[in-house]
């Protein structure tokens, strides 16, 4: 089973501890700040208050047998430059770390980063993306030319068969999954919901409103489909 | 004794369930010209934009339902479930 450490428990993470954990993941976590650490207590395999740039620290809890290390220094950049180097000097395979700017990204790369992440630019981005388009639900981006996106059905081509619509032919894009609401009668009288995704729709699967698809194509042509 | 308003409710249930949401919606504005303060009425609203994935909409008729019934324990976890999306 993967192992992971994570180093520095502010929001970040702390939410990426707690969700390789509820993976059953093992997962090691490290902050200087005790209250931090004591909040990671029984969440997370283990849980340690020490400070990360102690590189003997490090590798007496055994942190180089880890997989994967993920470091999310909140203020120190320079922490986290420094604990990089020293992840990778001991040889963990993959380590991954917030960055807070472009400079700091490209130090990263420098002393061996395999992956940075920028959760707030990521996620201030999707929310862009679905402010600007309220029928956009979700964008993920494939390559620079091709992506993948969760939209509302646009109410021109409701009642139709994806036969009829020929998607393919005429926009150039693929339905990879059709998300739909099925409501359901429940015990008291009243109505309810629950999702049923079809992966893979036929060509006879007809849309219905407020269904959600998964589109996949070149973005150019998802922003034709769009603006449909 | 069934009432007009009852009726109404009734058929936009039977809407709900066969996906004509539009349709659901119709009913349910006749029906709140009948009577305004039903947390039901504005429940079932909730789910037809719901289901539309007119989410706004959703979220405010939600609301609304809670405002007349702040019990009312389906609305309470639709309108959880919009916010958090």
């Amino acid at each position: 089973m993967k192992q992971f450490v994570v180093i520095g428990l502010g929001r970040f993470g702390s939410s990426i501890a707690r969700a390789l954990s509820e993976k059953k993941f093992e997962v090691l976590a490290i902050d200087e700040d005790e209250n931090r650490v004591r909040e990671m207590e029984g969440v997370v395999s283990q849980a340690v208050v020490m400070d990360a740039t102690d590189e003997k620290g490090l590798k007496e809890l055994g942190v180089a047998d880890f997989d994967t290390a993920i470091v999310s220094m909140g203020e120190t950049i320079e922490d986290s430059i420094m604990i990089t180097l020293t992840l990778k000097e001991m040889g963990i395979r993959q380590v991954i770390v917030k960055a807070k700017s472009d400079l700091h990204s490209r130090i990263l790369k420098k002393v061996g980063a395999d992956r940075i992440t920028f959760p707030e630019r990521e996620m201030a981005e999707k929310l862009a993306e679905s402010l600007a388009s309220p029928k956009i639900f979700d964008f993920i981006e494939l390559s620079k030319t091709h992506g993948i996106v969760e939209m509302v059905v646009p109410k021109k081509i409701v009642d139709n068969t994806l036969r009829d619509l020929q998607l393919r032919a005429k926009y150039k894009v693929s339905v990879i999954a059709i998300k739909r609401k099925i409501p359901y009668s429940k015990p008291d009288g009243s109505t309810d919901f629950k999702e049923e995704i079809i992966i893979g729709p036929g060509s006879d699967d007809e849309l219905i409103s407020g269904d959600v698809l998964v589109l996949l194509g070149k973005n150019a042509d998802l922003e034709k489909i769009k603006k449909l | 004794m069934k009432t007009d308003f009852d009726d109404l409710i009734e058929l936009s249930d039977f809407y709900i369930l066969s996906q004509k949401f539009e349709e659901a919606i119709k009913s349910l504005r006749k029906a709140e010209k009948i009577q305004k303060n039903n947390p039901r009425l504005y429940y079932n609203l909730g789910i037809a934009y719901e289901g539309l994935n007119e989410k706004d909409k959703a979220r405010d008729c939600f609301r609304l339902a809670l405002k007349l019934n702040p019990e009312y324990k389906s609305a309470q976890e639709h309108l959880d479930r919009l916010i958090e999306e």
